[in-house]
Order: C-alpha cells, then sequence, then structure tokens
C-alpha cells in the first residue's frame, strides 16, 4: 500500500535537526514552562519535611554557621578581613548557586525520563528550569544577605546598581555549566558521583572561606595553580559580588578574560546540549 | 478517509545499542581490543506503510515485536537508523507509563504537559475545567500523580493530549487499562478527532478493541510489517499464527 508521493506534498520528516534559530524559536514559545516547573518544585523540594520551605533557607544558613564556626572561630581567616561573616555569606551563597545548579543540571534530564519519552520538547528548557529554580532561591538569599549589610551597617551603596551585571555574568556561567553536566550525565551516570568532589576543590580555589590571596602567596608565585585559580571565573564573580555588597577590593586578576569565559562556557555548552538532543532520556 | 497523506512511514530501521555490562564493554575495548562491547538490538527491520487523514489504524503483534518503538519514532522521539517517518502535522503520542511530575497533583500535570507542549499559561487556565471535568479524575486531581492508579494515569493522559486537538494522534495500550465509562468516553472523541479529518494509529493488544476501533490493522512481528490490510482480514491471520 505504499504510494511514493513527492516530498512535497506538505509533509515534513519528524527526524529533521532543528536549526538553532528553530530550536530557540520552539524553546520561547514554552518559557512559561521554565517559570511554572521551578515554582513547582519550590513547592514540593521540602513538602515532607517538617519545616518546609523554611529549608530553602535553613539549608544554606546553616553552612554558613558551620563555615564561620570553623574558619572564622577556630582557624580565624578572619583576621584582616572586613565583615567576615558577611564576607563569607556572600562567598557561599554564590559558590552554592553555582554547585547546585551544575548538579541540579547533571540530573535534569536523567529525573525526567517520563516527560522525554511522552512529549516531544525542546530538551534545554530543563537544564534552564534548574537554573531558574535556583535563581529564585537566590533571590531569597540575596533579600537576607542584604537585610545582613544593612544590620551590620555597610549600608546602602550605589555599587548594589552593579549586582544585575554579575548576576547576568553568574548565570551564563551557571546555565553553560547545567547544560554541559546534562550531557554528559545522561551518557556517563557516573558524572553525578563526581560533581561534588570537583565542587569542593573548586571551592577552594575560588576563596569561598579565605581570601585567595592567601592561598596563592603561600603557594608561591611558580604553582601551576597560581594562573587556574586567577582565571577561575568563579572565583572572580564572587570577588565581584563582594564588591558590590561590601566594597571589599577586587583581588587584580583578569576581569575582562574571567567575564568573557561564562559566556563561552554558555556558548559551547549550549551547542553541547542540542548536538545530542535525540538521546537524552534513551539511555 | 481522504487521499491526502498524513503519515508516510518509509523503510524504516531502528537499532538500539546497549551496554549489558558497562566495564566489560571498556575492557574489551581497551585491554582486549575486540568489539565495542556494545549489543545491536533491530528493533525495526525496513518498515513502511502510508496512512491516509481520516483513518484509524490499528496495530498490532507480538510482545516486544516493535510496536511500541514504531509508535515512539513516529512520534520523533527516537533517532531513525536510516529510512524516514514523514508527517502532516506533529504527532501526540499516548502511552502507557509516562510520567510528568510525580510528586505534583493532577491539576498541576495538566498545566506543564499543555506548557510543554507548546499551549500558553492563559490558554492553559481557560482550558483546565473542561480538562479536569474529562478526566473524570474529580477530587483526585488535587492528590500527588503518583498515587494515581495506571487507568487513572491513562485518563489525564488522554484528556492532555486530546485537549490540544491534534491532527495525528497515537495510541499506545494507553486505553486499555481504562474502565468501561473512560473507554466510551474516549471513543467519542477519538471518532470526532477522526472526523476533523485526523488520523490515530492504534496499538493494542485487545483485538476485539482494535476491530471496532480501526478499519485497517498493520500487524508487526520481529521488527517486520507482517501484514497490512482490513481489519478482519488481518486479526484473522494473527490470530491463525498465535494459535
Amino acid at each position: 500500500m505504499v504510494t511514493s508521493p513527492e516530498p512535497s506534498s506538505g509533509l515534513t520528516s519528524v527526524s529533521e535537526a532543528l536549526s538553532t534559530r528553530e530550536y530557540l524559536t520552539a524553546m520561547w514559545k514554552r518559557r512559561e514552562f521554565t517559570i511554572e516547573v521551578p515554582l513547582e518544585q519550590l513547592r514540593s523540594t521540602h513538602q515532607t519535611t517538617l519545616l518546609g520551605n523554611v529549608w530553602h533557607l535553613g539549608n544554606p544558613l546553616l553552612f554558613v554557621a558551620v563555615y564561620y564556626l570553623i574558619f572564622g572561630v577556630i582557624f580565624e581567616v578572619n583576621r584582616g578581613v572586613d565583615h567576615f561573616l558577611l564576607w563569607l555569606t556572600m562567598g557561599i551563597f554564590a559558590f552554592q548557586l553555582t554547585s547546585k545548579t551544575v548538579m541540579g543540571g547533571a540530573n535534569s534530564i536523567t529525573s525526567n525520563t517520563g516527560m522525554i519519552r511522552a512529549i516531544k520538547f525542546p530538551r534545554a528548557l530543563l537544564p534552564i528550569s534548574v537554573v531558574i529554580s535556583q535563581l529564585l532561591s537566590f533571590g531569597i538569599e540575596m533579600g537576607v544577605l542584604g537585610a545582613m549589610a544593612i544590620l551590620a551597617g555597610v549600608g546602602v551603596s550605589r555599587r548594589w546598581l552593579l549586582l544585575p551585571f554579575v548576576l547576568i555574568v553568574h548565570t551564563a556561567l551557571n546555565l553553560g555549566g547545567a547544560f554541559i553536566a546534562a550531557r554528559l550525565n545522561d551518557t556517563f551516570k557516573d558524572v553525578q558521583q563526581i560533581i561534588p568532589f570537583i565542587f569542593r576543590l573548586l571551592m577552594y580555589l575560588s576563596g569561598v572561606m579565605f581570601p585567595l590571596e592567601r592561598l596563592l602567596s603561600s603557594l608561591g608565585e611558580k604553582s601551576w595553580l597560581v594562573p587556574l585559580a586567577e582565571l577561575n571565573p568563579l572565583a572572580r564573580i564572587i570577588d565581584l559580588y563582594r564588591w558590590v555588597f561590601l566594597g571589599a577590593s577586587l583581588t587584580g586578576g583578569h576581569i575582562a578574560v574571567t567575564t568573557a569565559i561564562p559566556f563561552l562556557v554558555l556558548w559551547f555548552g549550549f551547542r553541547f546540549f542540542k548536538a545530542a538532543e535525540w538521546r537524552y532520556g534513551r539511555a | 478517509m481522504s487521499d491526502r497523506l498524513s503519515i508516510s512511514v518509509r523503510d524504516l530501521f531502528i537499532d538500539y545499542e546497549i551496554f549489558e555490562d558497562r566495564r566489560a564493554a571498556i575492557r574489551k575495548r581497551l585491554v582486549q581490543h575486540e568489539g565495542t562491547g556494545r549489543r545491536l538490538v533491530r528493533a525495526l527491520k525496513g518498515v513502511s506503510f502510508d496512512v491516509f487523514e481520516g483513518e484509524a489504524v490499528g496495530i498490532i503483534g507480538s510482545n516486544g515485536s516493535g510496536k511500541s518503538t514504531l509508535m515512539a519514532a513516529i512520534a520523533g522521539l527516537l533517532p531513525l537508523t536510516s529510512g524516514d517517518v514523514l508527517v502532516s502535522d506533529e504527532p501526540k503520542l499516548l502511552g502507557v507509563g509516562a510520567t510528568l511530575m510525580p510528586a505534583a497533583n493532577g491539576y498541576t500535570n495538566i498545566r506543564i504537559g499543555l506548557l510543554a507542549l507548546g499551549v500558553s499559561s492563559n490558554e492553559v487556565d481557560m482550558m483546565m475545567p473542561q480538562i479536569a471535568e474529562f478526566t473524570g479524575l474529580g477530587e483526585a486531581l488535587d492528590r500527588p500523580f503518583k498515587t494515581y492508579s495506571s487507568g487513572m494515569r491513562a485518563r489525564l493522559h488522554f484528556a492532555i493530549a486530546t485537549s490540544v486537538h491534534p491532527k495525528i494522534l497515537l495510541i499506545d495500550e494507553a486505553l486499555a487499562v481504562g474502565d468501561q465509562a473512560f473507554k466510551k468516553q474516549s471513543r467519542g472523541r477519538i471518532d470526532s478527532l477522526l472526523g476533523e479529518a485526523g488520523t490515530l494509529l492504534f496499538v493494542s493488544h485487545s483485538l476485539e478493541q482494535v476491530s471496532s476501533m480501526c478499519s485497517r490493522v498493520l500487524w508487526v512481528e520481529q521488527g517486520r510489517l507482517r501484514a497490512d490490510g482490513p481489519s478482519d482480514r488481518v486479526i484473522a491471520k494473527y490470530e491463525a499464527f498465535v494459535g
């Protein structure tokens, strides 16, 4: 019963890969998905715990308490750092935004196979949902941080106006990282086991708990870790946040280079992710 | 039935690659230098057929014969190994066991499902009362999706997939788990879809259901099309094969 009409008879192939432009159009059409899924996840994440939504803020604040005890009280890193508690909190919140987003991105495909097998939609919406979900939590954390800054007498500054710029650079990095982690973890489920260790190492190289220049000076100038730390975009982004909120000095580095890197990561991450669009949720 | 094509499957091959044991596979590849350790499963081996607008086509065959693979391929959810699938409109697939957000309630699942299909949030708000009523789930819509029975899930998915008035609907065993009331209700909706020049592909192990809904049946066996023709003739052949 096979007739063979010309392919021009109003039929399109289901296997035709979308161009980047068509892909972005399909994503834009479904933009509300990327807001509503995170809102739903925020509602349901801590549903089964006694304190519920308090944990969205409780979890990062407990981290702050633990690191303050260890690095502030025990190791006395706070000497020479103004407003150490705020400084530390800023570092932890910003660092965790990246680590949680990348980790969530890694799971975004593997934990939604049901949806992927049922509905055809641009899979990039899933890592993007994670990014937005984490940004929503981060917004609340920023609110708390702003209040802490005012209470600590640091005061409101005109530098706060630059916060959106820092956030855009930071989000580009996180989104790119989430895209890369999503594809890698879909292919090799081992990736989600490794990511926490990469971030643990990265935390020390990003100056979260103690100033990066102290680490670098104890390494000596010739260490191979020095250029790595200087190019680390996350370290520079954390610096920028601290500068915005505390007026802390910026550790030299190459600001232009380190703010360009996140956009390169995003560009590469998106292409890397999209290239395997067909495979997601299959393995 | 018109003479306008809605689905054209052309010499379709689908292979799955499976790693039975990743570590053994890596050892084979790197240490023993023999093979890749991957196993190729040929799910479809050269399937061709055309379906026209207004047609309801049943697909039957043994378990593991390739029916679900064929449906997923037509829905555009699988990479095609070779051959092609041409469609006049984006097909909507309705399968069993599909979950969207297990922890969220029925309403949220309807919402997220429609948003993923490209419906706007405003439209979802307007469609919601009707869809909720059509599911017949009542207060259960407030409960988490993971607490639903397979029949309740089928009701929800059917309501989502048909609410966007798809021109091509693919149903993979999803009605089999429903009760009589749901079967009747879904039948009504499918008939109106076919009336609007829609197309239905219907996978089922219930031969009765297939023959009552479809005038034409495809019999798939071991990845190949064994028969294609009027329902009664193909079903009779299949019954003789099964014995």
